[in-house]
């Protein structure tokens, strides 16, 4: 791995209009794959920026490189002034994570799951009662609170989802695929839930799902086999004539 | 501490919020019950065999030294045990690490304050604590009878720490073939392979030289739990089964050095 800069002592929420995350030559293999080659990327903070491409594109690599789950071969990544690699309790404390629904604990049930989650970013007592209860609040789980996560129905349990990681009230959140495999009111109410959310934190969404972009999101970046293919505003880079082109292989990929 | 604290209650509601803890209990109590009944019956038998006259009558001074409760009911019984629980902590360390990664859960963990240090102590320390509770659950029974037939409680004491740290360094060893893996089976089958080779290794005493033999006995289970088992606790002993919890650890946390790093 290369050696990265000292971390700066500034959060994103600090630095409004500055970057929340900046990546610089990233790269990660698996084996011979290449999942990210020489990626240079900056998320600006305090806005809804779509990373999108197709299945394999990179994105979960980028999401797992960002959350300090993996390590870069080279290259590297900065979020909030901080490294996930030699800093990351910094990271943490300034990142929520939304993973898929199939990601959670369905024998728990969502008051002690989020309980738990609470405790696990470093909530006790009061604070931590207090999360819970707003976060129950915000997200309208109160019929659900005391239910097993596993009898929830999938929208419900990406409310769960995303509930967990406001609960410490981070300036970073990671959406990764939201509204998959939601039905169209569940779609609109997580999607109602993530506009909200614009201007008041960083918001990086992963998605496939171009109106979703459109809707949610102010600037957008499109992967392709681990190479970055297209950046800018949503409107520069969806509005095209052919948008479902940027997901289409191309010749030049990187392997 | 907190994040560490919330992990582990978090592991107790997982635990037992699964059949497979309950399940698992109830399978070590019936077992227990069932070879501590059967060697009581068969010392009953040999018993009677002694004490019986040719006339029809009954008595107890025919009855040689070496048959009593201790020989011939309890030192079995916790032998036998020791090998049960071969059996059966696998079942309940199958799941720890590997239902994490299968779910991807894990992944969740890390981008909390949980480092992988500290997911690997609270998993730990609740799968020990459970480990504590299923001993408990074998051993009170036999216990409870065998002190009526005047085992001190100093001996049954050595015996009860010398099961515990066996059902430990079990423990660990199917903990650390859980963190391996996203597949519980694969997880439980490589728990109970390598529990079982390291049971005893005496077997190999014909093929190997007279160090490796020695080398093999110094880190096989069954002679230092067996020590335990006669009622000796010594220090090298229980240094060995700590060695093996730590190594463990050290080895489960790895495993996280590995994902974060592999192909």
């Amino acid at each position: 791995m290369k050696s990265e800069p000292t971390d700066a002592g500034t959060s994103a929420r600090d630095e409004p209009g500055g970057i929340a995350i900046v990546a610089r030559g990233l790269t990660r293999r698996f084996g011979k794959h290449t999942a990210l080659a020489a990626l240079d990327l900056d998320i600006p903070a305090n806005q809804t920026f779509g990373l999108m491409g197709a299945n394999g594109a990179g994105k979960t690599t980028f999401i797992r490189l960002v959350t300090g789950f993996l390590l870069p071969d080279e290259g590297s990544i900065r979020v909030g002034g901080f490294s996930p690699t030699s800093n990351p309790r910094a990271v943490k404390q300034r990142l929520g994570f939304v993973m898929e629904t199939s990601r959670l604990y369905p024998e728990l049930r969502v008051r002690g799951f989020l309980r738990f989650m609470g405790g696990a970013r470093g909530l006790e007592g009061a604070a931590l009662a207090a999360a819970v209860d707003r976060a129950i609040d915000q997200f309208q789980l109160h019929q659900a609170a005391g239910r097993q996560i596993g009898n929830l129905s999938k929208g419900l349990q990406q409310r769960v989802s995303l509930a967990q990681a406001f609960l410490h009230d981070p300036p970073l959140v990671i959406v990764d695929e939201p509204t998959g495999g939601l039905d169209p009111v569940q779609r609109g109410y997580v999607q109602d839930e993530l506009e909200a959310l614009r201007g008041n934190r960083t918001v990086l969404l992963c998605t496939h799902d171009l109106d979703e972009a459109r809707r949610l999101t102010s600037q957008v970046a499109v992967l392709e086999a681990g190479r970055l293919v297209a950046s800018g505003t949503t409107d520069e880079v969806l509005h095209g004539d052919d948008p479902h082109a940027l997901f289409r292989p191309r010749e030049d990929a990187a392997s | 501490m907190t994040a560490l604290r919330a992990l582990i209650r978090k592991e107790f509601a997982s635990l037992f919020g699964s059949p497979t803890a309950y399940l698992t209990l109830t399978m070590v109590a019936i077992v227990t019950a069932l070879i501590f009944f059967d060697h009581l019956r068969v010392y009953n038998q040999i018993l009677f065999v002694y004490a019986s006259t040719t006339m029809g009558g009954f008595d107890t001074d025919t009855i040689p030294d070496y048959i009593n409760l201790w020989d011939t009911v309890f030192f079995p019984v916790m032998e036998t045990l020791g090998l049960t629980l071969i059996g059966a902590v696998p079942l309940v360390t199958m799941r720890v690490f590997s239902e994490e990664r299968a779910r991807g859960t894990d992944e969740l963990l890390v981008s909390t304050h949980l480092t992988p240090s500290l997911i690997v102590i609270g998993k730990f320390i609740v799968t020990f604590a459970f480990v504590l509770l299923m001993m408990l659950v074998a051993f009170i029974y036999p216990a409870t009878a065998i002190s009526k037939g005047g085992i001190g409680l100093q001996h049954l004491g050595a015996v009860f720490f010398g099961l515990t740290l066996h059902g430990f360094a079990i423990a660990t060893i199917g903990l650390t073939c859980s963190a391996f893996t996203s597949s519980q089976l694969l997880a439980a089958a490589s728990g109970w392979a390598l529990a079982f080779v390291l049971w005893d290794f005496s077997w190999a005493n014909a093929f190997v030289s007279e160090g490796t033999a020695a080398f093999l006995e110094a880190v096989a289970l069954h002679p230092r739990y067996g020590s335990f088992a006669e009622g000796i606790v010594s220090l090298d002993n229980v240094a060995y089964f700590f060695g093996i919890a730590l190594i463990g650890m050290a080895v489960a946390r790895f495993s996280f050095d590995l994902r974060r790093v592999g192909s």
